[in-house]
């Protein structure tokens, strides 16, 4: 499993091309995203090549709308994640207290089923709308993520120049930031790709479950929820933007495994 | 599938059930088709018919008086427990376990009479000791007061064995309307543990029951008249659309309040026909006239007047429902016909706003939930069109619980939904009338409660019919209500069954006179 | 689904080989009843939290369950009647010293919610129990055959469709097979009904719930089992036996599954808890009679006796999964040392 270049670009390639094509699409819509174009659920033609919604709005617009806040918070839940857990992992593996509380976190949310974790913080926050998600999401990944980063940090906080600055009086944020979190970069690239692909399952999961995003807002979980009454009437109302979620998943996850250096590969497969 | 449908059995007074408007989607063909059956052929005896009803797990309840938020509940119950009347469609009250009623002079006193031969599934007969016992368990449950409003536990006495006596707090010419949906009879002394085991006097008996679901089979030589099916099964679906494809892939036989959307994926199927009962609810827009940028007549005026009811019907009911005209109550023999119209005039809303001196730079929110679909689509495209008239709305969507806790009855601008449409008064003692506990909109209308006075208070009904009239003009000139249409209730069955129900609201559980054909 | 992306579902612990049978197996059960006892504290932690969270939600239970028209009186009543005017450390102590009694104590709806769940949770055992089981053995052929020939096609194949199915949200899977298997081809009953006795009342209508919990996690778990075989065919005796000429095929079962079946087992039991999760949806869009449906509509209407014996339950079975693989790890490394 060689990384060079040329085996790795086209695998970042459509990363790349789906998340510009998330982030821009709003600006390349034919319809306004609230407007009724055709019947309810109405056939593909009539220029809603993807046809209609359950208002009769157009799938195509919708979907081409629907992909920024997704691909934004997302990417803002795995870097949160990614960050806190690097510091605070870091922090576990050089005081051993800090490294048992998160322990004991994470054995405990281990056992709460997440999807009624994410309900409970989002609608303990009415109108908090994708935030709540978003908040919700970093607090349950984050006691594995700590876990893992604690894992990884281990070694190099008892390696000898590490062991060797502590006995010389530094500072904690000293020894974090300067000496072992620079060791963690490939692990840290891996988790972030991860977190990113379980972020486009927990926002979208969230989507389905009625918290975070809501209607009238054109969001492609929203839309596979909404939509899903004419599935035989419209299909494409709900394949489209499956079709996008699973696509995204797939394109981010792809690329991270690529650019993700050897010695962190085997953390992203292993985490 | 609504996480969140709550209340589907919004029993403000006897009869303020709200329907469940399922999976109501959008616009588009609007043939109805009428339930067969209804004409000369001989129904056929036995068979067992399985129905499809909404509800959700958690919210399970077996008590007849208890707090049912489950259509699939409320139908088991509806069929093995009876009521003293029940819905009709003219007259909108019809007699069950009480066979007649009559009225005291001032309308404050009602005698109801036991029908004959009316026994429980245990073989003993129906007393007025029963009933009293029942009404009075009702009366002091949580949603009493409201379910049997204006009278108290101590004015509900039996006379005889089969004459209950209920007297109003006030003249009330509509109190049998009052018993029509949760009057439910059990046995004198049914303690409340073994509330769920209570023989009932229905057309049916329970078999079993099991986490929703219940198989209920045919009482013999039941009061009511013959009764067709051998037995019902009674399968709770928590989404519209699982129980749409239950239809479709022939797992049920009949899918009630399956929606207008499921009614256009089975349109391309002959072994499925579609039964649409209209008027079954309303979902109107609320706007506050009490205080806040709303509250000038001048302003809802012309926000009724910028909305395109059409496309509403079209887009939001998939064109299962019919235009309304800003009166609640269509289904009501004494609706208002004569009332013109609303149509949309968008220059004569943006006159009426000026001269109101609407502020149109603000953006305005119209709260919403998605208790029954339909409602956040409708106020999605309210906001749309009222674009159009220059005013900015922007839509948000409450969680249920949020919803009914902060917005409701406080909002400005939102949307409510109502099953019961088959009563004029009903709604004006509920939330128009100025001391109503669910002035939806704050109204206030010296006018208007005269009117309201005077109608319950006359026996006579040419002069009611009148009075009745004259509320309407009122509510339909200055009300806080937008009511845009009326959605119908569709209901999805297989070919073979016959003599369905095509009463709004819940008269649609009433599957007594239901057959299959061979 | 938060919990899918670790593999160690637990602290290591020291290991117990050096000690001679007899000690060695009264340690065990000391351990496994230390384990047992940590794993019950954390749980009712967790549900301390759930209590907690439940009070933080905006409104409670008898406003969520109130009729329309209920007066401030009518409502002061209902809240009394569910007995929420008392604190919520008082409640949260009368639920839990039920417990024992197996008493889950009463839903707003006035049902008992032991009721409720003894038929619910079984059938999502048996949901997320077939799923397990099939996520097992699909993620472990089709890791084991890549693995057979390392960097050939099929390996190739295997890690990208196994990267490309687990990401993809269970919800989204179930859309299509109902779409796909039911609607469009009728092969496959769309919904789950139910019999007399609250259990489908066709094996058929598993199919699709199973098949759509089950291909998002075999995608994740292939991952797992996958990199587990590449580490220990990097083990010495694995390349000792490679050199004694045992066919490849030998070599992986009698050598190379064995050492990596700890890390699958660990990365099966994580997929338990996600299981459970994806539940959820899955029971939603099937109709299915299991434990998700209760606990979405419970949180819905504030409903904390249910969520809580949804979370006890859920809990419990999840404990039972990590413990199964605590101590799988334990046996086969013991057994290798």
């Amino acid at each position: 499993m060689k990384a060079s270049t040329r085996s790795v670009l086209p695998r970042v390639i459509p990363a790349a091309l789906l998340v510009t094509l998330a982030l821009a699409g709003p600006w390349l819509i034919p319809h306004a995203v609230d407007k009724p174009v055709t019947m309810p659920f109405g056939e593909p033609g009539h220029g809603a090549p993807l046809g209609g919604d359950q208002l009769g709005r157009d799938v195509l617009s919708r979907l081409l709308a629907g992909g920024r806040e997704l691909v934004l918070s997302a990417l803002l839940i795995a870097v949160v994640v990614t960050a806190v857990a690097a510091v605070v992992g870091t922090i576990g593996a050089l005081r051993p207290v800090v490294g048992r509380v998160v322990e004991r976190a994470a054995d405990m949310l281990i056992l709460l089923p997440a999807v009624l974790g994410v309900m409970l913080v989002a609608l303990s926050w009415p109108g908090g709308g994708r935030l709540a998600v978003i908040v919700a999401a970093v607090a349950l990944g984050l006691p594995y993520a700590v876990r893992l980063t604690a894992g990884a940090a281990a070694p190099v906080a008892a390696s000898g120049y590490v062991e060797a600055a502590a006995a010389g009086g530094e500072r904690l944020w000293f020894l974090v930031v300067r000496e072992v979190l620079p060791n963690l970069r490939a692990t840290l690239l891996a988790l972030l790709g991860l977190r990113f692909v379980e972020a486009v399952y927990v926002v979208s999961m969230a989507g389905f479950l009625q918290v975070g995003p809501q209607p009238p807002a054109a969001d492609w979980a929203l839309m596979i929820r909404e939509n899903s009454s004419g599935i035989l009437l419209n299909p494409w109302a709900v394949i489209a933007p499956s079709a996008a979620v699973g696509l995204l998943a797939l394109s981010v996850n792809l690329a991270a495994a690529a650019l993700a250096p050897q010695t962190g590969r085997k953390a992203a497969t292993l985490l | 599938m609504d996480l969140t449908r709550r209340q589907l059995l919004v029993a403000g007074g006897a009869l303020g059930a709200t329907a469940l408007l399922a999976a109501c989607g959008g616009g588009g063909d609007a043939k109805s088709t009428e339930s067969p059956g209804s004409g000369a052929e001989k129904p056929r005896k036995g068979g067992t018919l399985r129905v499809g009803a909404l509800g959700r797990a958690s919210a399970i309840t077996r008590d007849p008086h208890g707090t049912q938020s489950n259509e699939s509940d409320y139908l088991i119950i509806s069929l093995v427990y009876d009521t003293l009347t029940v819905p009709g469609s003219k007259p909108n009250t019809m007699p069950r376990l009480a066979a007649g009623w009559k009225a005291s002079d001032d309308l404050r006193t009602w005698r109801f009479t036991l029908a004959k031969g009316a026994t429980f599934h245990d073989g003993s007969p129906v007393t007025a000791a029963d009933v009293v016992f029942s009404l009075k368990r009702l009366r002091a449950t949580p949603s009493g007061a409201s379910r049997l409003p204006g009278i108290q536990a101590r004015n509900i006495t039996a006379e005889g064995d089969d004459t209950v006596v209920l007297v109003s707090d006030y003249a009330n010419a509509e109190l049998p309307l009052l018993t029509r949906l949760t009057t439910f009879v059990v046995p004198e002394g049914t303690a409340d543990d073994d509330i769920a085991k209570a023989p009932g006097t229905g057309p049916f008996k329970l078999d079993w029951f099991r986490g929703g679901n219940a198989r209920l089979v045919r009482t013999p030589n039941w009061y009511g008249g013959d009764v067709h099916l051998d037995a019902i099964e009674v399968k709770i679906f928590e989404s519209p659309q699982a129980m749409a494809n239950a239809l479709l892939a022939g797992q049920i036989d009949l899918a009630s309040n399956a929606g207008a959307v499921a009614a256009r994926s089975a349109k391309s199927r002959g072994d499925i026909q579609t039964v649409r009962r209209p008027n079954d609810m309303a979902v109107p827009i609320v706007m506050r006239t009490a205080d806040g940028p709303f509250a000038d007549p001048k302003v809802r005026e012309a926000l009724r007047l910028a909305v395109d009811r059409k496309a509403m019907v079209e887009q939001v009911l998939s064109g299962y429902g019919t235009v309304a005209n800003d009166i609640l109550g269509t289904g009501d023999p004494a609706y208002a016909k004569s009332i013109p119209q609303r149509t949309r005039d968008l220059a004569k809303a943006r006159q009426l706003l000026k001269e109101a001196g609407f502020d149109t730079s603000k953006t305005y929110e119209i709260l919403t939930t998605e208790d029954i679909s339909g409602l956040a689509e409708s106020a999605t495209l309210f906001a749309t069109q009222v674009r159009e008239a220059g005013v900015k709305v922007k839509v948000v969507k409450q969680e249920s619980a949020v919803f009914w806790d902060s917005t409701w009855l406080k909002g400005d601008l939102y949307t409510t939904y109502w099953g019961t449409n088959d009563s004029v008064v009903f709604f004006a003692s509920k939330t128009m009338v100025s001391d109503s506990g669910q002035n939806e909109a704050g109204w206030q209308d010296t006018a208007f409660d005269t009117a309201y006075q005077k109608a319950i208070g006359t026996a006579d009904a040419t002069r009611r019919t009148q009075l009745l009239q004259e509320m309407q003009q009122i509510e339909y000139d200055s009300s806080g209500y937008l009511l845009w249409g009326m959605a119908d209730g569709v209901d999805l069955a297989a070919a073979k069954v016959r003599g369905l129900p095509t009463l709004p609201g819940y008269g649609r559980v009433q599957l007594e006179k239901t057959w299959l054909a061979s | 689904m938060a919990g899918q992306l670790i593999t160690q579902t637990s602290v290591p612990t020291a290991p117990t080989a050096a000690v001679p049978w007899g000690p060695r197996a009264r340690a065990a059960t000391t351990r496994i009843a230390l384990v047992l006892l940590k794993r019950a504290l954390l749980l009712a932690a967790l549900l301390a939290l759930v209590f907690a969270g439940v009070e933080l939600l905006p409104g409670d239970a008898a406003s969520a369950t109130s009729e329309r028209g209920e007066s401030a009186a009518d409502l002061a009543l209902r809240r009394h009647a569910l007995g929420l005017d008392r604190p919520v450390l008082e409640r949260f102590w009368d639920w839990m010293s039920g417990l024992p009694t197996g008493d889950l104590g009463t839903s707003a709806h006035g049902e008992r919610v032991a009721d409720l769940v003894t038929t619910a949770f079984p059938n999502t055992l048996v949901l997320s129990g077939t799923a397990l089981l099939l996520t097992a053995l699909l993620s472990v052929t089709l890791a084991s055959w890549a693995a057979l020939r390392p960097e050939g096609r099929l390996d190739r194949i295997v890690t990208g469709a196994s990267t490309a199915v687990f990401a993809v949200p269970e919800f989204v899977v179930a859309v299509a097979l109902v779409l796909v298997l039911s609607l469009w081809t009728g092969w496959l009953p769309a919904v789950t009904l139910t019999d007399s006795d609250g259990t489908p009342s066709s094996w058929t209508m598993l199919i699709l719930p199973v098949l759509a919990l089950t291909v998002p996690q075999t995608g994740w778990n292939t991952r797992i089992a996958r990199a587990a075989l590449a580490d220990e065919a990097r083990a010495p005796y694995v390349e000792a036996a490679v050199f004694d000429g045992l066919a490849p095929r030998r070599v992986l079962l009698l050598h190379v599954l064995p050492g990596a079946l700890p890390t699958i087992a660990a990365g099966l039991a994580t997929s338990s808890g996600v299981l459970l999760g994806g539940a959820v949806a899955v029971e939603t869009i099937f109709n299915y009679p299991g434990i998700g449906a209760v606990l979405t509509s419970a949180v819905a209407d504030r409903d904390t006796p249910v969520i809580a014996g949804v979370t006890m339950l859920a809990g419990a079975a999840i404990t039972v999964v990590l413990l199964v693989a605590d101590l799988l790890r334990d046996v086969l490394t013991a057994g290798r040392r």
